[in-house]
């Protein structure tokens, strides 16, 4: 009998429905397009008759040439790499004390009863609001942007690892005793693992956050080279071109961001139910 | 020295706590399981035969009487002793091969003779083609024995089963209750199967410990002297099972058994 | 030797039965929580009030605590904090009220109307993914910086999770919900009436918590880009003079804010689930 025989799938209701939604993303529906392709019409029309002041608005096929001089400027790119790393320096420290608190809180009763709720009540004060402190503790510069990053992005990767380590399930830990498990295989074998999904999840958020508040940072705090500097400095000169350009830039990353962490986190984490439907 | 794989169970009593009240669970239960015995405890839900395995196989504790395997008292789990739950309980994230792994963790065995162990048990639950497989590309058939093998690589003394075949379909159900006891024949070792399904635990069992609920205690012990392997529709077997049935009811024998 | 022998041979410090003989023992666990939850804030503002004492940290980069405090109820006495928090609440309130209908009806035409969700959702996806700071540059140059730039970001801040939340909410009814309806021949108002309400409430439900969370959070947000009142403005004021009790009483206020938020969503909430259990 050879090892690689298909692994038969049960065919039942839920699976064949599933299949057939996947079919359905699959096929390409041209409908998404009619909304979007009339706004640009729209557009074009506004700015070809002068309906608007063009000296604002500027016609989509000026925007596109402006996209592309961007795109092949060197500033642009640098640009990014500037914004790209700040990201992944407020991200890293975030993440890693969103890690460290959340396994804390996760694993011991006494540190989750005496922190938790203030954290729970640190959370509730909006991020943005932290800005002018963090200006003057940190000055203007990248530490104070790189602690704002840092700020938004741990508390969702500690609440995600807190939940993950605390809602294993008791069945697994049984079936660990039963095995003699020493504490340390336990933490590995059985609720790290087990754990891991909603881990990922939180530093999933956490990477999503991270691009947001590098954004906000390059705002608020004192201008540096970053994407987020293309935008204001396209506000203030009026370049319309160049904002719409930043923020698809910027929507672009975050959309980079969304898609390489889901497919890692497929690979990653293939063992969990195949129907799962994205 | 008790040969191994004997279990005694002497005056055992457990009660639990519930917000300030005692419940009393199991009540002065002693029982004793010779070597390679095989031994069915049967009763309705709530009547502690569940907390009973646990004891044995020590996941829970605070009790009264004394737990004896080969004659040294029990303290907490050991892989002297296997259990198959209910539900499969295969870690999601290992395949096949490496669920059953995971018992040989702490095991004296070599890499080699863990390999060797690993395929043995896969070729004893009669999965080869799917050590590499997920639970979740398993039916439900198929992830019990999986958790059979993984209870039984280790070679306990003995073996606890708790309702093992409770979530399966019926004709899985019958299809395994064969399979246990050819595996019980081959491996020899004593079993301990908690069950609901009387036709089970006369089918399986050398003995039927009829266990009756609030408190747990143990009714009446209906020894079954068919020899294995036994087929299911043998007539000594079923007025065994009806005798039993008729425990747990004064309504007509017959309903229970449909 | 038994449980107790050793408990007293090893001088255990627990002496809770000893406790619940004196008091009543839900007084003592009550006070045990309080302290407990209490424990980290009074260190940390003990902390603080210390290194201000011995002089640690100049007052222009931490003032102390009690100098806070003093700002915190002078302004609220002068009326600084109630003028421009109400300002704050009126904008969110609006854009809220906005966004939060918006999202409704957009949820529920996605939700009941696969065309209409063919044609519109990829445009909103791409609408909900760029975020609100991305928007803003673009209104400003549309809307200027006025009050109508602040309601809109508002408004799309609370839009996104109640739409999102209500499409999902009625979507995820399960299909033996209307089948069990048509078998009663109940007409589609009453399936929305009897079905589609009830079953998705607890999600529109949490599309409107997050969505006045959200607009909560985007109302600091673009105060503190473009204002001249407001909560927001006030700790840009604040920190303009260089006077960090105002900002950091400032940050309180926006904190009691938002656990507000969160705490009255969560009472009804828990009664919502109550209903929610008993129903079934």
């Amino acid at each position: 009998m050879s090892i690689s025989r298909p692994i038969p799938i049960p065919s039942t209701p839920l699976i064949r429905r599933a299949a057939a939604f996947q079919a359905a993303l699959r096929r390409p529906d041209y409908r998404g397009l009619y909304l979007p392709a009339a706004l640009v019409v729209l557009w074009s029309l506004a700015t070809y008759f002068g309906w608007v002041d063009t000296r604002i608005l500027v016609s989509p096929l000026e925007t596109l040439k402006t996209a592309w001089h961007l795109l092949i400027s060197k500033m642009l790119w640098v640009s990014l790499g500037y914004s790209l790393a700040r990201d992944a320096s407020g991200f890293l420290a975030g993440s890693i004390i969103g890690l460290l608190l959340g396994t804390l809180l996760g694993t011991s009763r006494l540190a989750d009863r005496l922190i938790s709720p203030t954290f729970h009540a640190f959370k509730q004060i909006a991020v943005f609001a932290w800005i002018p402190l963090i200006a003057v503790w940190f000055g203007l510069g990248e530490p104070a942007k790189i602690a704002f990053i840092a700020l938004v992005v741990f508390p969702p990767v500690l609440l995600n690892t807190f939940d993950g380590i605390r809602s294993v399930s008791r069945d697994y830990i049984e079936v660990a005793r039963a095995f003699e498990f020493s504490t340390l295989q336990q933490s590995l074998r059985v609720i790290l693992p087990a754990a891991l999904p909603q881990i990922f999840t939180g530093l999933r958020l956490g990477l999503i956050y991270a691009w947001l508040a590098t954004i906000g940072a390059e705002y608020f705090l004192k201008a540096a080279p970053g994407v987020g500097n293309i935008l204001i400095d396209g506000r203030e000169k009026f370049l319309m071109d160049q904002v719409i350009t930043g923020v698809a830039v910027v929507a672009a990353v975050g959309y980079v961001f969304h898609y390489l962490t889901a497919r890692l986190e497929k690979r990653l984490l293939s063992w969990r139910t195949r129907t799962d439907v994205p | 020295m008790a040969k191994p794989g004997t279990l005694s169970i002497v005056n055992v009593s457990k009660k639990y706590k519930v917000s300030g009240r005692e419940f009393p669970v199991l009540e002065d239960i002693s029982l004793d399981i010779a070597p390679g015995e095989f031994v069915s405890v049967v009763g309705s839900s709530g009547c502690g035969k569940s907390t009973l395995l646990r004891l044995v196989m020590g996941l829970d504790n605070g009790y009264q009487g004394e737990i004896l395997l080969d004659g040294v008292k029990i303290k907490g789990p050991g892989l002297d002793r296997g259990i198959v739950f209910q539900e499969h309980r295969l870690f999601p994230w290992l395949n096949v091969e490496k669920n059953i792994g995971l018992a040989l963790q702490n095991s004296p065995l070599s890499p080699a003779a863990r390999r060797d162990a690993i395929r043995e048990h896969i070729e004893l639950v009669g999965l080869v083609g799917f050590e590499k497989a997920l639970p979740n590309q398993l039916s439900g058939g198929m992830s019990q024995r999986v958790a059979i093998a993984r209870a039984l690589v280790n070679r306990p003394e003995i073996l606890l089963l708790d309702e093992p075949f409770g979530a399966l379909d019926a004709i899985n159900r019958t299809k395994l209750q064969a399979e246990l006891q050819r595996i019980w024949q081959v491996e020899g070792i004593t079993m301990v199967l908690v069950t609901h399904d009387v036709e089970e635990a006369v089918f399986l069992g050398d003995r039927i410990v009829v266990m009756q609920q609030r408190p747990g205690r143990i009714k009446r012990i209906v020894p079954v002297t068919k020899p294995h392997p036994r087929t299911r529709n043998d007539f000594d077997l079923l007025q065994i099972r009806e005798s039993v049935v008729a425990e747990f009811s004064n309504v007509a024998v017959e309903t229970v058994i449909a | 030797m038994n449980a107790q022998a050793t408990q007293l041979a090893l001088g255990s410090p627990t002496l809770s039965p000893v406790r619940t003989w004196i008091v009543p023992r839900w007084i003592g666990q009550s006070f045990a929580v309080t302290a407990r939850t209490l424990f980290l804030p009074l260190l940390i503002l003990g902390l603080w009030q210390l290194t201000s004492w011995r002089g640690w940290i100049a007052p222009q980069i931490l003032p102390a605590p009690t100098i806070v405090w003093a700002t915190f109820v002078e302004l609220i006495r002068s009326g600084d904090t109630p003028t421009n928090l109400l300002i704050s609440l009126e904008r969110v309130g609006w854009g809220f009220l906005a966004g939060g209908s918006i999202g409704l009806v957009f949820g529920i035409l996605m939700a009941q109307f696969p065309s209409f969700r063919a044609y519109v959702y990829p445009s909103f996806t791409i609408f909900t993914q760029v975020p609100a700071l991305g928007w803003i540059p673009l209104l400003m140059m549309f809307v200027g910086i006025g009050e109508a730039l602040k309601i809109i970001i508002i408004a799309k801040a609370a839009m996104v999770p109640v739409a999102i939340n209500t499409f999902q909410g009625i979507r995820n009814i399960p299909e033996n919900h209307f089948e069990v309806a048509s078998v009663f021949r109940l007409t589609r108002l009453q399936v929305v009436h009897k079905v589609i309400l009830p079953a998705a409430l607890p999600s529109i439900f949490t599309g409107l918590r997050y969505g006045l969370t959200h607009a909560w959070l985007a109302l600091v947000t673009v105060e503190l880009l473009a204002s001249s009142e407001g909560i927001g403005f006030q700790m840009v004021w604040g920190r303009q003079l260089f006077q960090l009790d105002v900002v950091i009483a400032s940050i309180l206020v926006i904190g009691i804010v938002g656990l507000s938020i969160d705490l009255v969503f969560s009472l009804i909430e828990s009664r919502l689930l109550r209903w929610r259990r008993a129903a079934f």
